[in-house]
């Protein structure tokens, strides 16, 4: 029941698919509140028709209906259907990062995490990241996705395919859930050869101080032995500018 | 555009507390399936409905199956629009307000409670008929003891979070479905195919009359609608899952009607005690009696479990409500289930059964008396679901054609049945119980109206929209 059947669109399937995205975008036009009858009026679509489209709607929540029952809104889930935009971040905090390019030696990112998947908003341009396209969807892998994951109520909603991309990549969700663990109690996550086998990661979150929640994540990148070793200064290092891009982030 | 439409929304939702949108459409659906009992009824409901209905009682199962899932069409009305946690009596509050909405909510209490009684005992005299099948001798204590167990077992239940719960239902449903299926395969398999209708039929009026027992087997089959706060997409689920348990409970129950049907040809179904059992006896396979008494027992014990999560979760829509002592809406941090509302339930609905088979009455005719009981209070809560519907599409400006003909077509069915059903138990204690149940409503009601008059006139709780849930809603990130 949670899947979509594969059926051929036939008969007059294509009108309906283009009345509901008609529906759709008379809700985005008319703005929240707007009733049923004022939709099958604007669109000239017979009541039941409409009725049925917006409970359908409702069901895959891409529409709300406000309390009073009447009214429309869209829904979260409506979000999807838009390509996610991240704000560039501002110069302030573009100027932490540099400090910090700055001071080491390795490759140093700044992810945003503000669309539900990794987004790297100023990678180091001397130490070309992996491809974004990689970390925002294989998270399970990298250092950057390891902290949005485990800010997760159940990060399994989030990370369904637990593929390898190298051998080192941890694909037993077991063993996944016990790492995300220590990246929560120790505020930083770590990965070795994970995503490239000769490289490896070290990320911290930045938190928003008034809601928790997660917004970011500061990342050094280099290569995979050294990564593995201590590092208790660079870790120390990473958290101090973490810290300083809170108010600048959240 | 349209300032402050937004404005009304809260930040959290009235049902908070419960674990919000978590169950799986598999979950969902064994709520509505146990809580029906499909495997119990289908052993049982044929044999009683060919007491009037004779060779008739296939129509009656056809009738009956198409009044449920009409009374299901008329539920998914609402629950396409809302998701509640207090089954059909919040549904009812958005159509005809706070008295009718009230009547539901006793009637619900009366079905969900007495139905979990009911399920108790007949789980209990179906462990003791499969002891005493194995050799253990039958004894009062058995019984008791059988109850007791049985009633600790569920306690447990209810108490696990919701998602557990729902899985053990689904676990033991399946399987009891499962053993019914099989019992009747071989049954319809090794019987001398001899046409039905020899016996004879006793016309459209025993036909009709034959309804009261095929509908009393659906009664249940509405109780996904409960975990409305709890489905994963409520809006799409609970409204399909209704209708398919109607379905298929309707399946059932006419494959069972057709086995015991052509199994006593000759000699009129109804004519026999323990129709089921005697067809495996007379057959030669005593095992078929033995799966046929785990089936029930197992499937009364799911019934017992799926009912009382329904019925916990009325009492805290209820608290919520503020016409039932609020301490009874607060549900546990971590579990997320209203685990106040389960302690004052569960040892109301536990002790009751235990008492009345410790006194020594006779199963059959306290599990008769009931099942008979908590049909009425269900047949009140769907005649008052069905009269709504049209009234609360009209209050949100939805109305077409077809709803209201559904509810003129089902609410003077729903009454007829109703009032025959009371008729048909007069002379017993149902009629005295559901008299001292009216008045105690009476007074519930008489005092809400002096001292909650605005609780009351508010009655209707469920999870509504909240800034969350809209896109644009929430000021600040959007994540």
């Amino acid at each position: 029941m949670s899947s979509l059947e594969p059926l051929p669109i036939s008969g007059r399937q294509p009108r309906a698919v283009r009345s509901a995205l008609a529906v759709l975008e008379e809700v985005v036009a008319a703005g929240p509140g707007v009733t049923a009858k004022e939709i099958s009026a604007a669109l000239k679509l017979p009541q039941a028709t409409t009725y049925r489209l917006l409970n359908l709607l409702v069901g895959e929540e891409y529409l709300v209906r406000l309390p009073d029952l009447r009214g429309f809104a869209l829904g979260r889930r409506a979000a999807r259907l838009a390509l996610p935009v991240v704000p560039t971040p501002p110069a302030a905090a573009r100027a932490v990062v540099e400090h910090l390019r700055g001071q080491v030696r390795w490759g140093v990112h700044l992810a945003s995490f503000r669309t539900g998947q990794v987004t790297l908003v100023d990678p180091d341009p001397d130490h070309p990241p992996s491809d974004d396209v990689v970390l925002a969807r294989h998270p399970h892998a990298s250092a950057l996705g390891m902290l949005l994951l485990a800010d997760q109520p159940d990060w399994r909603a989030l990370a369904r395919d637990l593929r390898p991309l190298t051998e080192h990549t941890v694909t037993d969700p077991g063993e996944l859930d016990a790492r995300l663990e220590v990246v929560s109690a120790q505020r930083v996550a770590r990965q070795c050869g994970q995503v490239r086998a000769d490289r490896g990661c070290i990320a911290v979150p930045v938190h928003d101080p008034a809601t928790g929640a997660l917004v970011a994540g500061l990342a050094l990148c280099g290569p995979a032995a050294r990564v593995a070793e201590p590092n208790t200064e660079l870790v120390a290092l990473l958290h101090e500018h973490a810290d300083r891009l809170v108010p600048l982030l959240a | 555009m349209r300032h402050g439409a937004l404005s009304g929304l809260r930040h959290r939702s009235p049902v908070h507390g419960l674990d919000r949108r978590h169950l799986g459409p598999p979950e969902v659906l064994a709520q509505s399936v146990s809580s029906a009992a499909p495997a119990a009824a289908m052993a049982a409901a044929p044999a009683i409905a060919a007491t009037t209905a004779g060779s008739g009682t296939i129509w009656s199962f056809v009738i009956a199956t198409v009044v449920s899932l009409l009374i299901g069409s008329c539920i998914g009305r609402f629950t396409r629009r809302m998701a509640v946690a207090g089954s059909l009596y919040s549904l009812t509050a958005k159509g005809l307000g706070p008295a009718a909405a009230f009547t539901s909510g006793m009637a619900l209490l009366v079905g969900y409670g007495v139905l979990v009684m009911g399920a108790l005992v007949g789980s209990a005299t179906y462990v003791d008929a499969l002891l005493g099948r194995l050799g253990v001798e039958a004894s009062g204590t058995v019984l008791v003891a059988a109850a007791i167990v049985l009633g600790a077992l569920v306690t447990g239940g209810v108490l696990a979070r919701v998602r557990l719960s729902a899985r053990v239902v689904l676990a033991a449903e399946a399987v009891s479905i499962m053993l019914m299926i099989v019992v009747f395969v071989v049954l319809l398999g090794v019987t001398p195919q001899v046409p039905a209708a020899v016996t004879g039929g006793s016309g459209v009026g025993g036909i009709a009359a034959g309804v009261l027992p095929a509908l009393s087997a659906f009664i249940g089959f509405e109780a996904a609608t409960a975990l409305g706060v709890e489905a994963r997409r409520p809006f799409r689920t609970i409204p399909r899952v209704v209708q398919w348990t109607a379905g298929v409970a309707g399946v059932l129950y006419l494959f069972a009607t057709f086995t015991q049907m052509t199994g006593f040809a000759r000699t009129g179904l109804a004519t026999v005690d323990e129709p089921v059992p005697a067809l495996a006896l007379a057959l030669g396979q005593p095992w078929l009696a033995l799966l046929l008494d785990l089936g029930i027992a197992l499937s009364f014990a799911a019934c017992a479990l799926a009912t009382l999560n329904a019925l916990v979760r009325v009492v805290f829509s209820m608290a919520r409500d503020g016409i039932a002592p609020a301490a009874l809406g607060a549900t546990h941090p971590r579990r997320q289930i209203p685990h106040v509302a389960i302690a004052v339930v569960v040892p109301v609905v536990v002790v009751v059964p235990v008492a009345l088979l410790a006194s020594g009455l006779p199963a059959a005719q306290v599990l008769a008396d009931l099942l008979t009981l908590a049909t009425v209070g269900y047949l009140v809560a769907y005649l008052l679901v069905c009269l709504a519907a049209p009234f609360f599409l009209r209050r949100i400006g939805e109305l077409t054609p077809v709803p209201v003909v559904v509810t003129a077509v089902l609410v003077p069915v729903l009454l007829v049945v109703l009032v025959a059903f009371v008729v048909s138990a007069w002379g017993g204690v149902v009629p005295l119980a559901i008299g001292a149940l009216i008045v105690v409503g009476l007074a519930w009601l008489l005092w809400l109206r002096r001292r909650r008059s605005a609780q009351l006139a508010a009655i209707g709780v469920y999870d509504e929209t909240v800034t969350a849930d809209v896109l644009g809603g929430h000021e600040g990130s959007p994540l």
